[in-house]
């Protein structure tokens, strides 16, 4: 009976190690990666727990973001737009190029610090990072693809389906990975290392212009352009006269009310100094041309905003100060970190130096 | 001895009980299969050929497409036995789409609940898979939000280029909400439903609580005030038609 007993319990041990070896081999665990939140910052309003990043994930995401096969004719990626060297915004350009010589009717935002952000374009009209993508896939004059033809594409290669199943555990490519890929990338594209963000940490001094520029930037832009993102993430009107070419309504074609009339929402200004043009539909081609728009050119209206309503006194002496502050807000680092390039022609594998260490 | 008897006792009980719960469940669990047949009016739908509708407009529909969920039901006693929550997505142009099975707690079915829609939490919670998923064609990428409802064709009613009619009919945020719950009373049969058949009239979709006439309104293909008057008409689009 004993004996019996021992030969079972051997053999439980035995299938279960066998088993063991099986599932290691078919399957190796995609490696955790853990979100740093830069010192002072507020909590990521983005699921994690949805969406665990991974090395894995965020390698793949890092391929399909420069992958032109996202695209209806192979040429277009996400990157294509949206470049490193300009913060993810397309680098002075008020409008980019899409499918076909199309033109965009948007400016393309500066993508950075995106775990903090809820919604997502100009107008808010998405409501979750993971979704973002699927509009400029799907969209006429961006990358003109549906959304079916790319997931039989990513299915057909190999390499993909091997990245897929490295980051998700089996081969299966459906949209729900494929925005949760981008996803991974993206919110590793955190921006928090500028002269500002030194500044802050004791670790480094504004020079005079710089400080005063602060100093007025406190009293004059923080209403909206509150810190530490340099945005509240609001949607207002900031007495932009509508453009008769574009006839953009804003906010109010997401929510149908006539309130959110010319209303955009509000964009953060870290790396403001080279994201230009400037506004929704890049309309501003300097620093000087938004300040000189809030100090005389506004066209106020019944939506325009509350603390714009006398517009903004801004004086000439003002604005150059406040310039000064603005362009403590690049984050140098940021824009030549070797993670965010495209796969594969990085110059160096070292990452820049994190002053959150 | 005293020990290994007790194990066996327990042992045993176990077994009984484990036999009595698949005997319980072999009773009670009850396969209903739910079948939906389009028409328009009296007449079977048909994708590409052409139609009057209600109001005596000319119209070709190509494509006719639902989400369902939220499926209940209620016996007898009053009490309602909610199915785990599954999408539906119900389309005319694959007619494998247009049945499935639920499985039923109770044998003695009164009424029957679903929801036509997508509810709010899946439109806020990222991209989703299977009937869910944005490939589907049922959610707007700008916007996000599924289209709960689409019904798109050719009319010569339309002044549209192309004289085509689109609407797309979604919105989850209040005061444009559109998703609709429908109850619908369930004869008893003696020894029990095997089959449910509902009939699915587009006709509905242009006079039911308003009229929509293609004429006037050849498209909605936003949230709002249009899509939740076109909403709250389909909701009548569907009728008991058989029961086995």
């Amino acid at each position: 009976m004993v004996s019996f007993k021992k030969i079972v319990v051997l053999l439980l041990i035995l299938c279960l190690g066998i088993s063991w070896v099986t599932i290691t081999r078919e399957f190796k665990k995609p490696t955790p990666v853990i979100f740093k939140i830069p010192e002072g910052w507020p909590k990521p309003s983005y699921d994690f727990s949805q969406n665990p990043l991974t090395v894995e994930g965020i390698a793949l995401g890092r391929k399909l973001f420069y992958d032109g096969i996202l695209s209806k004719d192979g040429t277009i990626s996400c990157g294509s737009c949206h470049q490193q060297f300009g913060a993810f915004n397309t680098f002075d350009h008020n409008f980019s190029h899409g499918f076909n010589n199309a033109i965009t009717t948007r400016n393309a935002p500066a993508l950075f610090n995106l775990a903090w952000q809820k919604e997502f374009m100009w107008d808010g009209g998405i409501n979750h990072l993971d979704l973002q993508p699927l509009a400029p896939i799907t969209a006429e004059n961006e990358m003109a693809e549906t959304l079916e033809n790319v997931i039989h594409k990513l299915q057909a290669d190999k390499v993909y389906r091997k990245m897929f199943k490295a980051a998700f555990g089996d081969e299966t490519i459906n949209t729900q990975r494929l925005g949760k890929a981008i996803s991974q990338f993206e919110l590793q594209l955190v921006s928090s290392n500028s002269k500002y963000d030194q500044v802050m940490l004791g670790k480094a001094s504004f020079i005079l212009p710089e400080k005063l520029g602060y100093e007025i930037f406190k009293q004059k832009c923080t209403g909206c352009h509150t810190e530490p993102m340099f945005t509240d993430y609001s949607y207002r009107n900031t007495g932009m006269k509508m453009l008769d070419f574009l006839s953009d309504p804003g906010r109010m074609k997401i929510t149908g009310s006539s309130n959110d009339s010319l209303k955009f929402k509000v964009p953060s200004l870290r790396n403001v100094g080279i994201t230009f043009p400037y506004g929704h539909d890049g309309r501003f081609f300097s620093l000087t041309g938004v300040m000189e728009h809030y100090r005389k050119n506004m066209v106020p209206g019944p939506t325009t905003d509350s603390l714009l309503k006398n517009k903004l006194p801004i004086s000439n002496y003002e604005m150059g100060q406040i310039t000064a502050f603005l362009h403590t807000l690049t984050d140098s680092a940021f824009l030549r970190d070797p993670r965010f390039s495209p796969p594969g022609i990085q110059t160096s594998t070292k990452p820049p130096v994190d002053i959150h260490q | 001895m005293m020990v290994p008897l007790i194990q066996k006792k327990i042992s045993l009980l176990f077994t009984l009980l484990a036999f009595t719960s698949i005997a319980t469940n072999l009773i009670a669990q009850k396969n209903i299969t739910i079948h939906f047949h389009h028409t328009i009016g009296n007449q079977e739908l048909v994708l590409g050929d052409s139609f009057q509708n209600i109001h005596g407009e000319e119209i070709t529909p190509q494509k006719f497409k639902y989400y369902l969920s939220n499926f209940s039901f209620t016996d007898a006693s009053g009490k309602t036995y909610s199915l785990p929550v599954n999408y539906y997505l119900i389309d005319e142009a694959d007619p494998a789409s247009k049945s499935f099975t639920l499985n039923v707690p109770s044998n003695n079915i009164h009424a029957l609940q679903f929801q036509i829609g997508v509810d709010s939490i899946r439109n806020i919670s990222g991209i989703q898979t299977g009937a869910l998923d944005p490939m589907k064609g049922m959610f707007w990428t700008w916007n996000s939000g599924y289209i709960m409802a689409k019904l798109e064709g050719s009319s010569s009613a339309s002044k549209q280029a192309g004289q085509i009619f689109t609407y797309h009919i979604g919105g989850f945020k209040s005061p444009h909400n559109t998703i609709q719950t429908i109850k619908m009373d369930i004869p008893s049969k003696p020894m029990g439903i095997s089959d449910i058949a509902i009939s699915v009239d587009i006709n509905q979709w242009f006079k039911s609580k308003s009229n929509i006439r293609i004429t006037e309104t050849p498209n909605c293909q936003i949230p709002g005030a249009l899509a939740v008057k076109i909403a709250a008409n389909y909701a009548n689009q569907f009728a008991l038609k058989s029961v086995n």
